[in-house]
């Protein structure tokens, strides 16, 4: 069959990236994500200028509006044994990164329309909270919702992360929540039109030291309290489940085989055109720029294409949430903190669950397209925005990974990026009301695992917020916590 | 695909379990091609068929699995006796591939994020088939062995590339005596002047100048400011096999062109169609042909010269297509390629000429000639802005007339900046050094 192939690593053809572009995929960026292409073997060498060709002939767009995505190291596939052996100083924090600067709310990109002049909710943040709650909301017959989105959708932690998905959590609350989601995930598909490639094929936990294991047997209690089937696995039994590993150094392992792995961007995608088809604006490459507040409360939302008066506001800025705040003169108590990842080359499908040393942080699952997703956090390293790639993550996660698997030792890393995990001090949420501002709601502060959660903390969020629905999440996980000192601590978390 | 003259001693390989001749040290590419084995692997999603297109590293047509390690570049991977080379992604068969035919009930391209979206048993059916159709190679046989220590290395100033730009570059620093330390890919220097079809008044490439320390078989993959500082990240590939360099440099020239772009036409994927580059490489380096009645069709600096080594190799060609806009080069004809034909190898090709009308030529390979897209990748991760040349077709880096960018001790000079003749690109490497040691 005839075909004019833009990609040959993902096969993506001319025809695949007009349809991207005319399904409102604008910018390479969005194109990427949405045909693949550029994210194969070569990361877009052959392909990127045809397809740039291909943009600015099909929509006109003015060449300071046709920008190439962002490269990420290395430039050519590089063996994770070579990797490895790049020397790493542990006792100092990781410093920098590659790229320097992401170029997030570009302008270049902006819309020229203004938005909106008025509405009843506007949510700050077009990452899978804020889509996830106007997809809700506009279900619950509340369409007058704008979504204000900095950059493309996917820009933020919501299109960085692996795309896990689990059971396995230290605290009832949690393990309801991530059920709920996991539901909702198999329903995602029929109820907005998009594939996520949920895929359950387990989490396998690893423990190298007592007291880890000793998490993990009491959480295995818990989960098998509310009904969620994790067993407590020896060595040898984890390696029934993943042949591969040596096991080196594990003392237990944890299993649950309904849990799983997502693919992000759709998700995202999802919740944005069921929310648009029923009446929402999402407006992507659009800053927050200040609050009208009087009268105690917030009036109205500015931006650089205007003001949005508005009954409410939610602030879902993920780890951005806190400089978000800081414009209504709200303290969040959340840091960002970087999260490195990367990818391989695809490989046919071997490994079936998602594999977590909880003591170090490393995890890793095969995608949906065969590559080697993972990462691992650095113990040392520091709060603060910084979404660059270090080598020293690349060496780190190297080690710890071909000491569980010696023979991805050949496998080639294609690409590697990172993102901010919004820590709050107790590893649970921001959510509901914020003092002194009744009509500004939260919903940040999820620790790196607000993806699998935002099915379900939206459902719930929605519908407290328009019937006033006496629904403790609100009140248990609210800024006052951290006035009053109550705090439960989350220990289930990984990196 | 033939050989012309003499070449490496014969050493025996085994692909997909049968004993095939080859030279020893060439890569594996062509003993395949030679032998004519037209067809690689089959493509990731439609099982189209897949050989090597850009001979450089630049494309994934060429991957196939090398004792025991999948995904390896056959055009990067030398010959070595007893070599054993398996294809990849291809059920039962390369020739007889069943899954080649998701390419006839696609035709056009797929919109997997919508395909049997929420029809229930649809769906989950679809979802298995595509994790078991997913990936390119299986797992490696073994792991590797340890890998070699990485090596630190601390120098004034480092080329990054040693063709015209470069090697130019190299010259004025050595000269003034400051000779700088040269990265180059390829296992030889002078970039196009060694590999492409030699330009009008170019002739081959230029020395490396005494006093420089150079490392060839050396790729540059990312450039990081860490705890190091600012340091590249550099593989070296050798027989004895691969390992980490790390390179700090206070300043840094890089001189290493563009990729191999491609033209959007029917079956512009299929074997036997190369970069013009691949074509001039595998004749220059290698003593191939990829065909004796090619078609050359692109534009740019090497459109005529490609066509001219070609004639002096022998070959025949049946067409030269020009592409480009503004002036037709003479011998040439003016038009747009449309469809390659040919399913496991190109046997022709089809084209538009103004006004309105098609016509179609048959040949035994393609070559396709552009200007490279410029490799912007580490200068980016640097900082440099880059902006859209519609132009050129093209993303180039800002970088004024003397290599500098916006970043202090990031230099850029040649195709890299902006796509030019060999000379230009001379020119441009000699500016930047000047730059350099004006510091």
């Amino acid at each position: 069959m005839s075909k004019s192939v833009l990609c040959t690593c993902e096969d993506v053809t001319v025809d695949d990236v007009r349809h991207a572009i005319d399904k409102g995929h604008r910018d390479i960026e969005s194109i990427k994500r949405y045909t693949g292409f550029g994210t194969g073997f070569c990361q877009g060498k052959t392909c990127l200028s045809a397809v740039a060709r291909t943009l600015a002939e099909r929509t006109g767009a003015p060449a300071g509006a046709v920008l190439p995505f962002t490269p990420r190291p290395p430039l050519h596939p590089v063996e994770m044994s070579l990797l490895g052996s790049v020397p790493v100083d542990e006792s100092v924090p990781p410093k920098g990164g590659v790229p320097p600067v992401i170029q997030l709310g570009s302008h270049a990109l902006r819309p020229a329309e203004p938005v909106p002049a008025r509405t009843r909710v506007v949510i700050v943040g077009g990452g899978i909270m804020g889509l996830a709650l106007a997809h809700n909301l506009a279900k619950l017959g509340c369409t007058e919702v704008v979504v204000l989105e900095r950059g493309y959708l996917c820009a933020g932690a919501s299109g960085r992360n692996g795309g896990g998905v689990r059971m396995q959590w230290g605290t009832g609350i949690n393990v309801e929540l991530a059920r709920r989601s996991i539901e909702l995930m198999k329903q995602f598909a029929g109820e907005t039109g998009i594939n996520v490639w949920l895929r359950q094929g387990g989490y396998l936990f690893l423990a190298r030291t007592e007291a880890v294991a000793e998490r993990l047997r009491a959480s295995a209690e818990l989960h098998n309290k509310h009904g969620v089937k994790t067993q407590i696995l020896s060595p040898g039994e984890g390696r029934d489940v993943v042949p591969e590993l040596t096991m080196k150094g594990v003392v237990l392992c944890a299993y649950n085989p309904d849990d799983g792995v997502i693919f992000p961007w759709p998700f995202l995608w999802g919740y944005a055109q069921s929310a648009q088809r029923r009446g929402v604006r999402v407006e992507t490459f659009t800053t927050v720029t200040g609050f009208d507040l009087s009268g105690g409360r917030v009036q109205a939302v500015e931006t650089d294409r205007g003001r949005i008066a508005c009954e409410m506001v939610v602030i879902a800025g993920g780890a951005w949430s806190p400089e978000v705040a800081k414009l209504a003169g709200v303290q969040l108590p959340n840091a960002p903190h970087r999260h490195e990842i990367l990818s391989t080359e695809p490989l046919k499908p071997f490994l079936t669950p998602l594999v977590t040393v909880l003591d170090s942080g490393l995890y890793f699952s095969q995608s949906m397209r065969g590559e080697i997703v993972g990462g691992m956090g650095d113990p040392l390293e520091p709060a603060g925005m910084n979404m660059g790639s270090t080598l020293r993550f690349l060496s780190r996660f190297s080690r710890a990974l071909t000491e569980q698997i010696p023979r991805l030792g050949e496998i080639k890393v294609l690409r590697q990026w990172a993102g901010p995990y919004d820590v709050t001090p107790d590893n649970n949420p921001v959510l509901g009301r914020t003092p002194g501002l009744p009509n500004m709601l939260q919903m940040s502060g999820f620790v790196g695992h607000g993806f699998m959660m935002a099915p379900a903390v939206a459902e719930r969020m929605a519908a407290w917020m328009l019937h006033d629905a006496q629904d403790e999440l609100f009140t248990r996980f609210d800024l006052q916590r951290f006035r009053t000192g109550k705090l439960e601590r989350e220990t289930m978390i990984i990196g | 695909m033939r050989r012309l003259g003499p070449a490496a001693p014969e050493v025996t390989i085994e692909f997909e379990g049968k004993p095939l001749p080859a030279r020893e040290g060439e890569p594996a590419a062509c003993a395949l091609l030679v032998a004519g084995e037209t067809v690689f692997s089959r493509s990731i999603k439609y099982h189209r068929p897949r050989g090597p297109f850009c001979m450089a590293a630049s494309c994934s047509n060429c991957l196939v699995r090398i004792d025991g390690v999948p995904n390896r570049f056959a055009c990067q991977t030398p010959v070595r006796q007893g070599m054993r080379i398996e294809r990849q992604n291809a059920y039962p068969s390369v020739k007889v591939d069943v899954f080649s035919s998701i390419d006839w009930l696609f035709p056009k391209g797929m919109d997997h994020h919508s395909m049997f979206a929420g029809v229930p048993v649809a769906e989950k059916v679809m979802a298995t088939v595509a994790r078991h159709l997913a990936g390119l190679g299986l797992l490696p046989d073994a792991a590797p062995p340890p890998a070699r220590p990485a090596e630190l290395l601390r120098v004034d100033v480092a080329v990054v590339g040693a063709g015209p730009a470069g090697l130019a570059a190299t010259e004025v620093l050595a000269t003034a005596g400051k000779p700088p330390l040269v990265l180059e890919q390829e296992d030889r220097v002078g970039g196009r002047d060694a590999l492409d079809a030699p330009e009008d008044g170019r002739d081959g490439p230029a020395r490396i100048p005494a006093g420089a320390q150079l490392r060839l078989g050396t790729s540059v993959l990312g450039l990081y400011d860490d705890e190091l500082g600012r340091v590249l990240l550099a593989v070296q590939r050798d027989p004895e096999g691969a390992r980490v360099l790390l390179v700090q440099a206070r300043d840094t020239l890089f001189a290493i062109g563009g990729h191999a772009s491609t033209l959007p036409f029917e079956n512009n994927d299929i074997p036997g169609v190369f970069s013009g580059r691949a074509v001039a490489d595998l004749l220059r380096r290698r003593r191939l042909l990829v065909g004796d009645a090619p078609i050359v069709v692109g534009h740019g600096p090497q459109l005529l010269p490609l066509a001219a080594l070609l004639r002096a190799e022998g070959a025949a060609p049946r067409l030269v297509l020009h592409t480009g806009e503004g002036g037709q080069p003479p011998g040439t004809v003016q038009g747009t390629p449309s469809r390659a034909h040919g399913r496991t190898w190109v046997h022709g090709l089809s084209y538009r000429v103004a006004p309105g009308g098609e016509r179609r030529v048959d040949c035994d390979a393609v070559a396709l000639t552009l200007p490279p897209s410029p490799a912007f990748e580490l200068l980016r991760q640097a900082g440099v802005k880059i902006a859209f040349r519609p132009e050129l077709g093209t993303f180039t880096p800002d970088v004024d007339s003397d290599g500098r960018t916006s970043i202090a001790g990031i230099w850029a000079a040649g195709d890299l900046v902006r796509p030019g003749t060999a000379s230009a690109a001379v020119e441009a490497g000699r500016r930047a050094a000047r730059g350099m040691l004006q510091r």
